[in-house]
């Protein structure tokens, strides 16, 4: 069963200066458990797609589905966890408090799904012992790691994530997305990641959608599956190099068509 | 430690600057005493001077709570309903364009001498600061925040309490240290137009009698009442306010 099914997505923004196309005639179809990569130059509308999914944006015209359903009913249900770029913490809350917050709010009680121990996550995300520290006292990659706890603690059947290392240095980006992989591996979610990272798309994508600008649209969706059997990948291995390249191939094809 | 001693020092050379100017042109005690004269004047008139505070601090404290209620109040509905806020915004802004010194006998001849129309005065007066920091702070909230409770599906009060609410802390924080001197005014102003007793009327009575010490006493007095409730306000805020904004 598909996780995600957008088919014949339309968006268009009004501007001051007339109208812009954010995403034009676009489909891609995520089977549940994927990770996909959604990566392409910016103005593509990779951060659109999944607002799009989110039901933080309505589509103009054609239709998404969420687990056969609507996306406002997925969200209503709670399924849908969103990690933005910024991490978004309440910086009066304390760490903890934070990762509870999706617990306190939108009808959880009633929805009634098991959830995560706020305290498990905290271990699980690197930060035992930091449970009442508030979001200022922590770094930009500490923070990035609560938002990530704080998406978890649902039980998500789908993970948005928007550029979510994209403000963070290089160290700490790679070690963040090997704890992605393995959080990911753990929970069996489906997750969609966008980035302009080709690196990070290689290395996590168990398929990568590259997607071209002006208008929006998708290039070629590349399946990574049977080149990474063990779903991870060494980064200084040759065939992460090949990967690597092949996307940046493809890459540049999505770009020379606009 | 400096911090408090560095002011502390700035005032102080303000006084012998005073003391030193009074003495230098000779000035008459009438037209202006020396700082040793009013500390004199504050001592021996501690009675009358307390029995004047009383009224003027209830005022104030009474105008203080009442006014910024009624602010945060009138703030909650501004962002709720924004065509509420379309209508009454501009009127109140209208309102806060009269002086209050304009507005106090209006309020006396309907609210009569008595401790209400000081109140009411005192409560217009730290209202619109409220009213304006209030929905600049509930509106303070990012766009991400917005769609992180929305992607939690969270309902229109759970945004209120546990996004816009918390979110607006700082700059009530900001209006409260401003009413908790301009309350004061209000109180002192309304007391002026009309009252028995306070330490507008003692400012009053003793300006047109030249009992000039008592006058700078009373001044002494309203403000130290301002101060103490400036001090609580920074003193709360401290306490509450432990995050920051990264």
């Amino acid at each position: 069963m598909s996780a995600i099914r957008v088919s014949g997505v339309d968006v268009t923004f009004t501007t001051a200066s007339g109208p812009i196309q954010a995403l034009s005639d676009v489909a891609l179809d995520i089977p549940e458990g994927q990770f996909c990569v959604l990566i392409g130059p910016s103005g593509c509308g990779k951060s659109t797609l999944l607002r799009v999914i989110a039901d933080l944006q309505a589509p103009d015209r054609g239709g998404v589905r969420v687990f056969g359903g609507d996306p406002a009913e997925a969200r209503k249900a709670r399924r849908i966890s969103f990690v933005f770029q910024e991490a978004t913490l309440l910086p009066w809350r304390s760490v903890i408090d934070n990762i509870r917050l999706p617990l306190q709010v939108g009808n959880w009680k009633s929805v009634g799904r098991p959830y995560r121990d706020p305290n498990e996550l905290v271990q699980m995300v690197g930060l035992g012992g930091r449970e009442s520290a508030l979001p200022h006292q922590l770094s930009g990659g500490q923070r990035q790691r609560v938002a990530i706890a704080r998406a978890l603690v649902t039980r998500p059947d789908v993970l948005l994530m928007d550029e979510p290392f994209g403000a963070l240095d290089e160290i700490t980006r790679e070690h963040l997305n090997e704890e992605m992989l393995n959080i990911w591996q753990e929970t069996g979610t489906t997750v969609v990641f966008v980035t302009h990272s080709l690196s990070e798309a290689a290395f996590l994508g168990q398929s990568v959608a590259v997607m071209a600008a002006h208008p929006g649209r998708m290039s070629k969706v590349i399946n990574l599956d049977g080149e990474k059997p063990a779903g991870t990948i060494d980064r200084s291995s040759s065939k992460f190099f090949d990967i690597t390249s092949d996307l940046r191939r493809h890459l540049e094809a999505a770009e020379g068509m606009a | 430690m400096m911090t408090i001693l560095r002011p502390v020092l700035g005032l102080l050379s303000l006084v012998l600057a005073w003391a030193l100017a009074v003495w230098v042109f000779n000035v008459p005690n009438y037209i202006s005493p020396g700082p040793l004269g009013v500390a004199k004047a504050f001592v021996t008139n501690s009675d009358v001077l307390f029995k004047n505070l009383v009224p003027t601090m209830e005022a104030a404290v009474g105008g203080f709570l009442i006014g910024n209620l009624a602010a945060i109040c009138l703030a909650t509905v501004f962002v709720h309903w924004s065509r509420v806020r379309e209508i009454y915004l501009p009127v109140a802004v209208f309102f806060n364009t009269i002086p209050i010194i304009a507005l106090a006998p209006v309020l006396i001849l309907i609210f009569g001498l008595g401790i209400t129309s000081k109140i009411m005065v005192s409560a217009i007066v730290c209202f619109f600061p409220m009213l304006v920091n209030m929905i600049r702070g509930f509106e303070s909230v990012s766009l991400s925040e917005l769609e992180l409770m929305r992607v939690m599906s969270a309902s229109r009060r759970e945004v209120f309490f546990r996004l816009r609410l918390p979110r607006s802390v700082p700059f009530l924080f900001a209006a409260l240290r401003i009413s908790a001197t301009a309350s004061v005014i209000g109180a002192i102003v309304a007391e002026w137009i009309g009252a028995e007793l306070g330490l507008g009327v003692l400012i009053i009575q003793t300006t047109f009698d030249y009992r000039t010490e008592l006058l700078y006493a009373a001044i002494a007095m309203s403000s130290l009442l301002a101060l103490l409730m400036f001090t609580i306000v920074v003193v709360a805020e401290t306490f509450i306010v432990r995050w920051r904004t990264s």
